[in-house]
């Protein structure tokens, strides 16, 4: 069955109705590039999406070589704001943008929903 | 093999301006062919007398063959011009360990992971210099990192900028993964801070890394160093985050302790 | 001596730069006819000269499918292979049209090079001097200035 972007689309807008949530994207692993986004005018996605992807790629490399298994979930918390991705499966990532003080809990309930949609 | 050496070695014989002669050169070193691996070389040298793989080639051979001197010159020679290259780092670490010099060993090493973090020749070498460097500071009463906590010290890793570790240990199958994963870590805090700062989000803080076995908590109790913690899935995320706090003060502590 | 070497050498830093951030093994700047300004990463002159021959050559077919779909200029094409990818951009900058061609390992991805990309083309256009008045191009011209640069490129 093919999910189009629709599909992909309404499960990031739950995502993005979050408090504190600037953006949600569905992007592409291996080349960091989006399949899918719901941002705010300011949030430049390919930023988000390449930069993501680099980095749970080398996330993987570190929990793979200290047997933690295959990385499932990265949480980047900075000064002005985090970025969350979860892996959906062995291509796509769900990725959320947000304030620092958002409600993590939540968002990250609504990413593992986004990505029943999208696996 | 020997039908991959013969291809290689028809390959360059047709056309010598082929770069085939890299991984011939290699081949032949690898089967103990040394003569022919140095005729290679040269050979190879001759049409690209500064191609920085060339020459890290012939250094190779030369080691191979009892010339550490005169390889020494040519790794030199490499980094004269290009003053990063991973291959004469690594090479003229390997030099300065066979001579017991383990600190011009660890800083060649750490200058090829940082120009390469994922190459597995230079961590394994990082691998055996760091323990050689550990054991011969054995005798040293430092007290361990992570000693006043209530939580055992395996699991945690204090790593300074260059990927080194300080203390902490963590093991995977019974052996030692503590410089392998410090190694990586680099990389990903390094990607970390990058994509915070592109991201216009401030100053990177720590970030929490869940794998399909253990979580990963990564934080950076000073602007020179990392903290990694790590703990099974099973024990919760914000008891992993308040022991990684915990074992934060304790390095920070630790860190201030040490200064002369 | 780095391995990014410009003919023109205001293209260095900003090649430079984007070489560091995308982490790109191999890249050319040069003009839709194939005149190189400047790489990074190649050893031989005869791999410039065909990379170069080949990246004008794609700009240029593309260029063709665009006008029969009545779009304007394709601005950017990504080849992915199981080890290496190829990424290839047109932009404008006050002096000319000039082509990017990069090549990158599984350390890096399209993503990054395209992010990394758009910088490269700002600062680009910010360091690009005003254009010199035209003057007729000659074939035999063409080759002096084709075979000059390719010296520039390779002089040890």
């Amino acid at each position: 069955m093919t999910i189009g972007t629709e599909a992909f689309r309404g499960a990031l807008d739950a995502i993005t109705r979050v408090r504190g949530v600037r953006g949600a994207l569905v992007v592409t692993r291996d080349d960091g590039l989006i399949v899918a986004d719901t941002l705010m005018e300011d949030v430049r996605g390919n930023a988000v999406a390449a930069l993501t992807a680099s980095l749970f790629s080398r996330v993987g490399l570190a929990t793979g070589e200290a047997g933690a298994g295959r990385a499932q979930f990265v949480h980047l918390q900075a000064e002005g704001g985090l970025v969350l991705a979860l892996a959906v499966n062995e291509e796509l990532l769900v990725v959320a943008l947000a304030e620092a003080g958002a409600n993590v809990g939540l968002i990250r309930l609504e990413m593992l929903r986004a990505g029943e949609v999208v696996r | 093999m020997a039908d991959a050496v013969r291809a290689m070695a028809q390959e360059f014989a047709r056309d010598p301006d082929s770069l085939v002669f890299l991984r011939l050169g290699e081949q032949l070193r690898h089967r103990g062919d040394l003569e022919a691996a140095e005729s290679v070389a040269l050979a190879g040298l001759d049409r690209y007398p500064d191609l920085p793989e060339a020459r890290d080639l012939y250094a190779r051979v030369l080691v191979d063959r009892g010339h550490p001197a005169e390889a020494r010159q040519v790794w030199e020679s490499i980094l004269a011009v290009e003053g990063r290259y991973p291959g004469a780092h690594k090479g003229l670490g390997f030099l300065a360990y066979a001579e017991g010099d383990l600190d011009a060993a660890l800083d060649h090493l750490e200058t090829a992971l940082a120009a390469d973090p994922a190459e597995p020749g230079v961590i394994e070498a990082l691998r055996i210099v760091r323990t050689t460097v550990e054991e011969a500071e054995a005798e040293q009463v430092v007290p361990a990192v992570f000693e006043r906590l209530d939580a055992t010290e395996a699991g945690m890793l204090l790593i300074d900028r260059r990927g080194r570790v300080l203390g902490g240990t963590l093991q995977r199958d019974g052996r030692s993964v503590a410089d392998e994963v410090a190694a990586y870590l680099t990389g990903v805090t390094q990607e970390a801070v990058r994509a915070a700062r592109l991201l216009r989000l401030g100053r990177w803080e720590w970030l929490i890394a869940e794998g399909e076995l253990d979580n990963l908590h990564v934080t950076a109790p000073t602007e020179d160093t990392r903290l990694l913690v790590m703990r099974e899935r099973s024990i919760p995320p914000g008891r992993l985050a308040f022991l990684a706090a915990k074992a934060h003060d304790a390095a920070r502590e630790w860190l201030e302790a040490q200064r002369p | 001596m780095s391995r990014t070497v410009a003919v023109q050498p205001w293209t260095a830093a900003p090649l430079e730069h984007f070489i560091s951030e995308a982490g790109a093994r191999l890249a050319l700047l040069m003009t839709p006819a194939g005149q190189v300004f400047a790489q990074h990463g190649f050893t031989r002159a005869v791999d410039v000269m065909s990379a170069a021959a080949l990246g004008a050559a794609i700009v240029s077919s593309t260029g063709e499918i665009a006008r029969m779909l009545s779009e304007p200029r394709f601005a950017e094409l990504g080849h992915q292979g199981r080890g290496y990818g190829v990424f290839l951009a047109a932009f404008d900058t006050p002096l000319d049209s000039l082509v990017l061609l990069a090549i990158y390992g599984r350390e890096s991805s399209l993503g990054l090079v395209k992010l990394f990309y758009e910088e490269f083309v700002e600062e680009i256009v910010e360091v690009c001097p005003e254009p010199e008045p035209r003057t007729q191009v000659l074939a035999a011209d063409f080759e002096r200035d084709l075979n000059a640069s390719l010296a520039a490129l390779f002089e040890t």
